[in-house]
């Protein structure tokens, strides 16, 4: 115990690694920031999921309907006081007003002129949906990936065999109403793209450098400061590095916690969730571009966000393991991180090479390398590469088979070696 | 007892020792070769850190490498060349190791106190290594060597980097420490184990040349070492017939220490051969320089 104290604080007095840490925590705040211009508009959709509930019925509609008009009235009456005209819709409103409605109306009827706009938007899409999803074909999303690709023959094949199976969830998903429930609209303010592609994809990132720095550093430590002669020659010995081995995965665990944790609880104060977190999250206004976020199984906001950040807490003990390795085996620390950089690198390049007939191509999608490209699309469709239902369970099952083995015979590879 | 049998070591193809056997049993042993001969190569195999290509190294009967963490709680190692931790103190660095060797955080403090007394550490215990000079980095490397109180207590170059004053405080210290223990030290310096080793070990050409007391070593050059006073201008002839061991200016000549088979001229003086003279002569077709 006292020794992985020790070595912990080697960790802990590293001035790179903490002001590192404390760098990526300012950049993600300063990354949510500079995203969060639209959050009172945000309050909208809140304050109307606590007077309707989010999932959408007709009895939800038929009230939500009425609600909208009242209000409408009431946006006439100051209309008609203040321009003489009185309109039928938010559109209309607008189309009126190009510029100046600052110079007609105060803060307060801004107010209802915003919130009137977003309602309308919101049950606009409402009333979309069913023509939208009767027209989304699952197989035509599979052919135009498959194009994008230009895949052919197996490979082809493969991609159009996931999405059948998809297809079959998609009837489900429909069937179980998951794509009618209220949630931010991801057309217009992308929240999903924000949270689980940029922000998950730059915590990620900022993970896998701390953890790379700790363990190699902490694994090469005594290599480095040429005390290797003496520590390894003490009573625990050549078992320090189990030590190592241990403190590195709990350091890491602890950077994961912390850059999530802070990064997290400022995104979830700025960007107020409330009443939303059980929303599916294949609902379909979670939908950024032209395609909505259906996943693979039945899963609310919160689910999915525990889900993908257990994968994050899985890929970042992934790493662990491949920078361990290679840091053991390549005694020195900076010659370790360009290895390091090599593998990801050729990880990312190889697959490329891979013929597009055969499925050869998707081996390259089985990797923690591909994984941390795409967190926004984790347990969902994911196009031709990441469409496998159990896409995230294999890869990180395989991986840590594989590192742990090797994890294995690299230590009891330095247990016989020449030091 | 600690028996070396039978041990080869090369790095890749260059062999480096070959059939290396010797026993050591309590005492002080000086390990006695030129630089590149091979002795740190042995000290890293006695310590564990590096593994024999044939042979084995037993402890008590057992081999060390089956032994595991019983062998390296009675060792202490001093390497030639080690590192520190810059922003430690010495005592914080001989904590750090103090927990490696397993000690119990009580003791370890009572320990270290001792041991900086005893290498007159004590007054700068507290301040980072960083700003210690080589001499005093040395005498903490000694420290640790002695903190779990070694059975086994093996030295690479000790005394390099000590001042005169330093060394002759090492040398007491180490006669005074060795008492029940097997002491390894490696020199190519003869003064520094010439009064305190029980025996010598010198290595030549990969192997084992002599394991005896210092007597016994001298006494392979007895009636071969002379004295004799020359003229500056015979010096070189003088060097090209005899092997030449020392050279001393005396007024306008040179008193010369040398080796010969016979004594051809009534002028030369048989002087009894030192260790170093043994050194020398062993030694004589490398290229040494002594420091
Ligand atoms: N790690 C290594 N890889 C390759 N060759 C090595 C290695 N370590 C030592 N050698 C070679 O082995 C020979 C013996 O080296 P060693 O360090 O054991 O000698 P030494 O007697 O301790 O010398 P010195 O007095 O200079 O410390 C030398 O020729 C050296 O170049
Ligand atoms: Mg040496």
């Amino acid at each position: 115990m006292d020794i992985r104290i020790k070595e912990f604080k080697k960790i802990v007095t590293s001035p790179i690694i903490i002001g590192l840490l404390v760098l990526f925590i300012v950049y993600n705040s300063i990354f949510i920031f500079q995203n969060s211009y639209f959050r009172e508009e945000l309050r909208v959709l809140t304050r109307l999921v606590d007077r309707f509930g989010y999932e959408i019925d007709d009895e939800m509609l038929e009230k939500y309907r009425l609600y909208y008009e009242e209000q409408l009235v009431s946006l006439n009456k100051i209309t008609k006081e203040k321009t003489s005209k009185n309109y039928n819709s938010m559109a209309e409103f607008f189309a009126d007003y190009k510029y100046g409605l600052e110079d007609i109306y105060d803060r307060e009827e801004l107010g209802l002129i915003m919130e009137l706009g977003i309602m309308e938007a919101y049950y606009n899409t409402i009333e979309e949906i069913d023509e939208v999803y009767s027209s989304l074909d699952i197989m035509e999303r599979a052919e135009s990936e498959i194009n994008k690709f230009q895949l052919i023959d197996k490979a082809a094949e493969t991609v159009r065999n996931q999405y059948k199976a998809f297809s079959e969830r998609f009837q489900q998903l429909v069937n179980n109403k998951e794509h009618k429930n209220l949630f931010f609209l991801g057309k217009v303010y992308r929240l999903h793209s924000i949270l689980f592609k940029s922000l998950f994809k730059i915590i990620i990132f900022e993970i896998i450098i701390l953890v790379v720095l700790i363990t190699a550093y902490i694994v090469n430590y005594e290599f480095d400061n040429k005390t290797e002669a003496i520590t390894y020659t003490t009573k625990r010995g050549r078992d320090l590095i189990l030590d190592k081995l241990y403190v590195s995965i709990f350091s890491s665990l602890v950077v994961t916690t912390i850059i999530l944790l802070v990064t997290l609880a400022l995104y979830f104060i700025i960007f107020d969730y409330s009443g939303l977190w059980k929303v599916p999250i294949s609902s379909y206004f979670n939908t950024d571009h032209n395609f909505p976020y259906l996943s693979w199984w039945k899963m609310s906001f919160v689910q999915f966000l525990f889900f993908t950040i257990g994968l994050v807490y899985s890929i970042t003990l992934l790493f662990n393991g491949i920078i361990f390795i290679i840091a053991r085996a390549i005694k020195n620390t900076y010659f370790a991180f360009f290895v390091f950089a090599i593998i990801f690198g050729l990880f990312l390049i190889l697959p490329r090479l891979a013929p597009n007939s055969s499925n050869t191509i998707f081996i390259g999608a089985f990797t923690p390398y591909f994984l941390i490209l795409n967190p926004h699309v984790w347990f969902m469709e994911g196009g031709a590469f990441a469409t496998f239902k159990y896409h995230e369970i294999v890869t990180l099952v395989i991986w840590a088979l594989m590192i742990w083995v090797l994890s294995i015979l690299s230590i009891k590879r330095f247990k016989r070696q020449d030091i | 007892m600690l028996i070396v049998t039978n041990v080869s070591k090369s790095y890749g193809k260059l062999s480096v020792l070959e059939n290396i056997d010797i026993e050591f049993s309590n005492g002080v042993y000086g390990l006695l070769a030129p630089n590149g001969a091979g002795k740190t190569t042995l000290i890293k195999m006695l310590t564990t850190l590096l593994f024999p290509n044939e042979g084995e190294i037993l402890y008590n009967g057992t081999n060390i490498f089956h032994m595991g963490d019983g062998y390296r709680d009675i060792l202490g190692y001093l390497p030639q060349e080690f590192g520190y931790y810059k922003n430690y103190s010495a005592r914080q660095f001989l904590n750090y190791l103090a927990a490696l060797k397993g000690l119990e955080r009580n003791l370890a403090k009572v320990r270290i106190n001792e041991l900086l007394e005893l290498v007159g550490l004590a007054n700068v215990a507290d301040k980072k290594m960083k700003k210690y000079s080589g001499g005093m980095v040395q005498r903490v490397g000694i420290a640790q060597a002695m903190l779990n109180d070694p059975k086994i207590l093996i030295l690479d170059e000790p005394t390099a980097g000590l001042d005169p004053k330093e060394r002759v405080r090492f040398r007491n210290l180490l006669a005074e420490l060795s008492r029940d223990k097997i002491v390894i030290l490696s020199t190519h310096i003869v003064s520094d184990i010439e009064s305190i080793a029980n025996e010598i070990i010198m290595i030549k050409d990969k192997k084992v040349l002599y394991k005896d007391s210092i007597n016994s070593i001298c006494k392979t050059l007895e009636g071969m070492v002379y004295e004799t006073s020359i003229d500056y201008a015979q010096a070189n002839r003088f060097r090209n017939h005899y092997f030449s061991l020392s050279e001393k200016q005396e007024g306008d000549k040179m008193k010369i220490r040398f080796i010969s088979e016979n004594k051809l001229d009534d002028s030369w003086e048989s002087v009894s051969p030192n260790i170093e003279d043994v050194f020398l002569y062993v030694y004589k077709d490398e290229v040494i320089k002594e420091g």
